[in-house]
């Protein structure tokens, strides 16, 4: 397979070559390098596990390549609309200071309001999950409004905080909180009333059985209510960013998109991908180091 | 492990009354008694099992004593103190070994002493009480790693570390192969001897009962009353094929109801 790879990668920087320099440049030295990659593996154990991503590297590049063909060389698909791959590295090259503050703009946002949404949603459901009266009084209103999207709040949200970006929180943390909350409850209440006998019988304090029981008894359920947390907030980033905070890689969509500016768009499509993408690779990371234990109890 | 034990307490074990107990549940509204005026009355580092068929109660005379439900009638008295809570000296050894799936063997063992506080300047039994079961290798494994009889091991060193001076074991070793079954028994034999805690097994099968204990308590079908007391004053290790053994084993059948079986 890496022969083979190495035999066909070079073919495609020549087929650059006459459109756009810096492009293909860059296309035939990433080329190089994995071609070398490629030999090296052959001799040291580091560069196997690359191998795995061979195939995927090669599709990649056929893709890169159809993408040249068919936008700059053949011309066969609207222009405005769809730029050539080497327009998209030219606005990330010229347009990197918009581009690099929409990015800190977004994640600002992105994650003042998911750590909030997720810190009150766990200690809610934590507080649903282990007290009757919490529960008899928490419970209807998250029934009620918990399954309302958060974007059918972001009128009101507009004119209620001081300002955009506060609403803007507000709004991620809600869509953040509500599986937050409802699956850590859920997981709480799952807990076996047997963990909770042992712990008693050991002269457990509440304190200890809430901490120690049902907190460790309840995290998987609560990873799953953070990664749905997750997906719901980049949603709601991403309107509100469109309709309402002048910053962010969102406003830059709708601004570019303004202006035709197409290649922007697909840069910040690509870039809002990255990021998204991005954390959510962290929070499973998290997972992995704090739920380690579930190895071999569940398909991993 | 034994040596802290001797040490810390001249007297060992707990004495354990129990008069006039009853107990129902409430089913669907209507009242399901369990436990029909028990008396019972335990010796400091005795032995007894309560023997009787499945479904009679026993489980929640022990749920009882634990400290883990309040009786409808009658009370609970260990060392001239009235059960009321849960307390560490009364220790559980479960059917279901229910070790946390998200500790390590060691942590699972360690959890009374961190409960209460002591983990720091305890640590050391832990260590101790898992040499005793056998397991001082499995330390850093987890649950789901270790095999039926491993992981009542690891219950009973759970147990262990905390002290107690009455040992309530729950059919805990239901669940295991007979091999391991076998071993166990033996097992649990000299650790309470060594120990000298007190201790109270529930359980449906004879031979155990009279493996194990100085005295067994036959219990009735629901809801339970005690309908005999065989006394086995036999030294240990006892033997399944001794003539005296045998005899005691059909007396009790016969208290159960199956003596023609048999």
């Amino acid at each position: 397979m890496v022969a083979a790879l190495t035999a066909f990668w070079p073919d495609k920087p020549e087929n650059d070559w006459t459109y756009t320099g810096g492009f293909a440049i860059a296309c035939g030295a990433l080329a190089v390098a994995i071609a070398v990659a490629a030999f090296a593996g052959v001799r040291f154990a580091a560069f196997q596990r690359l191998k795995r991503l061979f195939p995927w590297l090669f599709a990649l590049a056929l893709f890169l390549a159809a993408w040249e063909v068919v936008t700059a060389k053949l011309g066969l698909l609207p222009l405005p609309f769809f730029p050539p791959p080497q327009a998209i590295v030219e606005v990330v090259i010229d347009d990197w200071g918009r581009l690099v503050e929409g990015i800190f703009a977004s994640a600002r946002l992105l994650a003042t309001g998911y750590l909030i949404g997720a810190t009150v949603g766990f200690v809610t459901g934590v507080a649903i999950g282990w007290s009757r009266l919490v529960g008899y009084w928490i419970h209807p209103i998250l029934r009620f409004v918990g399954p309302l999207p958060a974007t059918a709040w972001l009128p009101l949200a507009f004119f209620v905080f001081p300002s955009s970006f506060s609403a803007s929180i507000f709004l991620i943390a809600l869509a953040t909180g509500f599986p937050v909350t409802v699956l850590t409850w859920s997981g709480v209440a799952g807990v076996k009333s047997a963990y909770y006998d042992i712990a008693r019988t050991l002269g457990a304090t509440q304190r200890f059985l809430v901490l120690k029981v049902a907190i460790p008894a309840a995290m998987p359920h609560v990873f799953v209510g953070l990664f749905m947390g997750l997906g719901n907030s980049f949603a709601v980033l991403v309107v509100a960013e469109m309709l309402g905070v002048k910053a962010g890689l969102g406003w830059y969509l709708q601004w570019a998109q303004g202006w035709a500016a197409y290649a922007n768009m697909y840069a910040a499509l690509l870039l809002m991908a990255f990021l998204c993408s991005g954390l959510i690779t962290l929070l499973f990371r998290l997972r992995d180091r704090l739920l380690s234990w579930q190895k071999g109890l569940v398909r991993w | 492990m034994v040596a802290v034990i001797a040490s810390d307490h001249a007297a060992r074990g707990s004495t354990l009354t129990l008069r006039e107990v009853s107990h129902r549940f409430d089913l669907e509204g209507q009242p399901l008694p369990v436990l029909d005026r028990i008396n019972l009355q335990v010796g400091r580092g005795e032995f007894v099992a309560l023997l009787g068929p499945s479904g009679c109660g026993k489980s929640t005379l022990l749920r009882l004593v634990a400290g883990l439900d309040t009786p409808t009638a009658g009370s609970l008295v260990t060392d001239g103190r009235e059960i009321e809570a849960p307390d560490p000296s009364r220790v559980v050894v479960f059917q279901d070994p229910t070790l946390y799936p998200w500790r390590t063997v060691w942590s699972n063992v360690a959890l009374g002493l961190e409960a209460r506080g002591l983990l720091r300047t305890h640590r050391g039994r832990i260590e101790d009480a898992l040499r005793l079961v056998g397991l001082t290798g499995f330390a850093n494994a987890y649950p789901h790693q270790l095999s039926g009889g491993m992981a009542q091991r690891a219950a009973l060193a759970r147990a262990l570390v905390n002290d107690p001076k009455l040992l309530i074991l729950d059919e805990p070793l239901g669940q295991l192969d007979s091999l391991t079954r076998i071993a166990m028994q033996a097992e649990l034999v000299s650790l309470w001897q060594r120990s000298s805690f007190t201790a109270l097994l529930v359980t449906h099968d004879v031979e155990e009962a009279l493996l194990l204990a100085g005295r067994v308590i036959v219990l009735s079908h629901r809801p339970a009353r005690i309908k005999a007391e065989v006394v086995n004053s036999q030294p240990y290790p006892r033997h399944r094929g001794d003539p005296h053994f045998v005899e005691l084993r059909r007396e009790v059948f016969e208290q159960l109801g199956l003596d023609e079986a048999w």
